[in-house]
């Protein structure tokens, strides 16, 4: 998504040079979210999630399922995992995520799900029906959308993870609760202040071991623990990449010894990048809307440096700092965020109530950093523009 | 012209298309979207950017 929104930028911004995206799938660029909702709720095909993309417009080549395994930004080649090589004058690191994976020390695999790609999703859904046991591990966005919508589908579902309430760390103790509260109103059943020790089966899961001792049968266990950059082949480049990859606020990469490298941008999921206004540390941000973001900017960076002055409403001083953006639909529930909520010092209830609809404010030494809720979408939305990052 | 087309049945009412092109779109007092369904050409680039950012991705342009 992050190199498709790229392309789409530098051609829209004039830029006619070659572009090539290259990707570990073996799939053109989609959309992630349904995955964990619509598309596994009623097992749509790959065309639902496709992203549109005009062909005329983008004319982009895309070497797919083949993945970069290393770059030499000296000489300025990216080598693929073919052992192809490709030059560039311009290279965009929009590698994203992967999930991460517990180590057990039973390795059955059957029955062990985790979800990232649409592959994931498909795999889940042909092992789901009404009636099986469900173990999620992780109570985060995606384990509590699988777990909404696999209870949709007629599974019994229980959800495992090491924090006290669902979602506490990002959005707040009150709004966790409440959404644990209108998940167990569904039947969903919590393991909170836990975790899975080992899982039971030989040839395929029947359960887990958790962390107090407790068992628990299923048929299907899956891992929502987070992920990992997809960074591996920028080691030994030179590059800050200890989370993800240091950039400067313009999205330049950043080396070890504090350099610029002009050439080379970051977008997404695997940008660290500087507050504009926070003292705080540069950050990752896992949003869906920061690739989009991030793809406009450095499009419109490049197609500029590639003809200078060519892109004349863009000014090269001007600093990244999108506003993060994330949603999400569990029952009849909808979840909307902006802003960072995580690095509030103080969280209150702004509007409405809890049993019915209503807004949190985030603010960190008095100002607004977030603002989420469940519906009243005009009254959160009027609150972007006074969010401080 | 452009025509403005939003299926209905994958849009959520989030608004973020709102706030990329406030002429064309806006959620209503009940927090359901409106929309335009033609627009200036003018509105291209604000209409392009508010498709990218539909979470639902259900926003489609014929130009």
């Amino acid at each position: 998504m992050g190199g498709l929104r790229t392309a789409e930028s530098l051609r829209r911004s004039g830029f006619d040079g070659e572009i090539t995206i290259v990707g570990a799938e073996k799939y053109l660029p989609y959309n992630r979210p349904p995955l964990s909702k619509a598309l596994l709720a009623e097992d749509k095909e790959f065309d639902s999630v496709a992203f549109k993309i005009n062909t005329e417009e983008l004319k982009a080549d895309f070497v797919l399922g083949n993945p970069a395994q290393s770059v030499d930004i000296d000489n300025k080649v990216v080598v693929l995992s073919s052992n192809e090589k490709l030059s560039y004058d311009f290279l965009v690191a929009a590698t994203g995520l992967r999930s991460r994976k517990m180590d057990f020390q039973n390795r059955v695999e059957s029955g062990r799900f985790s979800l990232r790609t649409f592959d994931d999703a498909k795999r889940i859904r042909s092992a789901v029906a009404p009636g099986k046991n469900v173990v999620i591990l992780g109570a985060g966005f995606i384990g509590l959308e699988l777990a909404a919508t696999l209870k949709k589908l007629g599974c019994s579902v229980y959800v495992v993870a090491m924090e006290t309430t669902p979602l506490a760390p990002i959005i707040g103790e009150l709004f966790g609760k409440e959404i644990q509260n209108r998940h167990e109103a569904e039947g969903v059943h919590f393991h909170m202040n836990n975790s899975v020790k080992d899982l039971i089966g030989e040839a395929f899961v029947t359960g887990v071991i958790l962390g107090d001792g407790i068992s628990l049968e299923c048929d299907i266990f899956i891992e929502a623990v987070g992920s990992l950059p997809n960074t591996e082949w920028l080691e030994g480049s030179g590059l800050d990449n200890s989370n993800g990859v240091l950039t400067d606020k313009t999205l330049r990469a950043v080396k070890l010894d504090g350099g610029l490298i002009e050439n080379f941008f970051v977008v997404g999921d695997i940008a660290r990048f500087p507050y504009v206004n926070q003292q705080l540390p540069a950050r990752r941000i896992e949003h869906w809307n920061i690739p989009i973001e991030g793809g406009k900017r450095v499009g419109r960076e490049i197609a500029n440096a590639a003809n200078p002055g060519s892109v004349s409403d863009f000014d090269p001083r001007e600093e990244f700092n999108p506003l993060p953006s994330f949603w999400s639909d569990q029952y009849n529930m909808s979840i909307l965020s902006y802003g960072e909520p995580k690095i509030a010092d103080e969280v209150g209830l702004l509007e409405g109530s809890l049993d019915a609809d209503f807004i949190f404010s985030y603010r960190r030494q008095g100002k607004l950093v977030g603002a989420a809720g469940i519906g009243l979408r005009r009254e959160l939305n009027k609150l972007r523009n006074e969010i401080y990052l | 012209m452009i025509k403005v087309h939003v299926d209905m049945e994958k849009c959520q009412h989030y608004g973020q298309c709102v706030f990329e092109a406030p002429d064309i779109f806006k959620l209503n007092a009940e927090d359901r979207l409106e929309y335009l369904a033609t627009a200036e050409d003018s509105e291209s680039a604000n209409v392009k950017a508010a498709a990218d950012v539909c979470p639902m991705q259900a926003i489609t342009i014929t130009e």
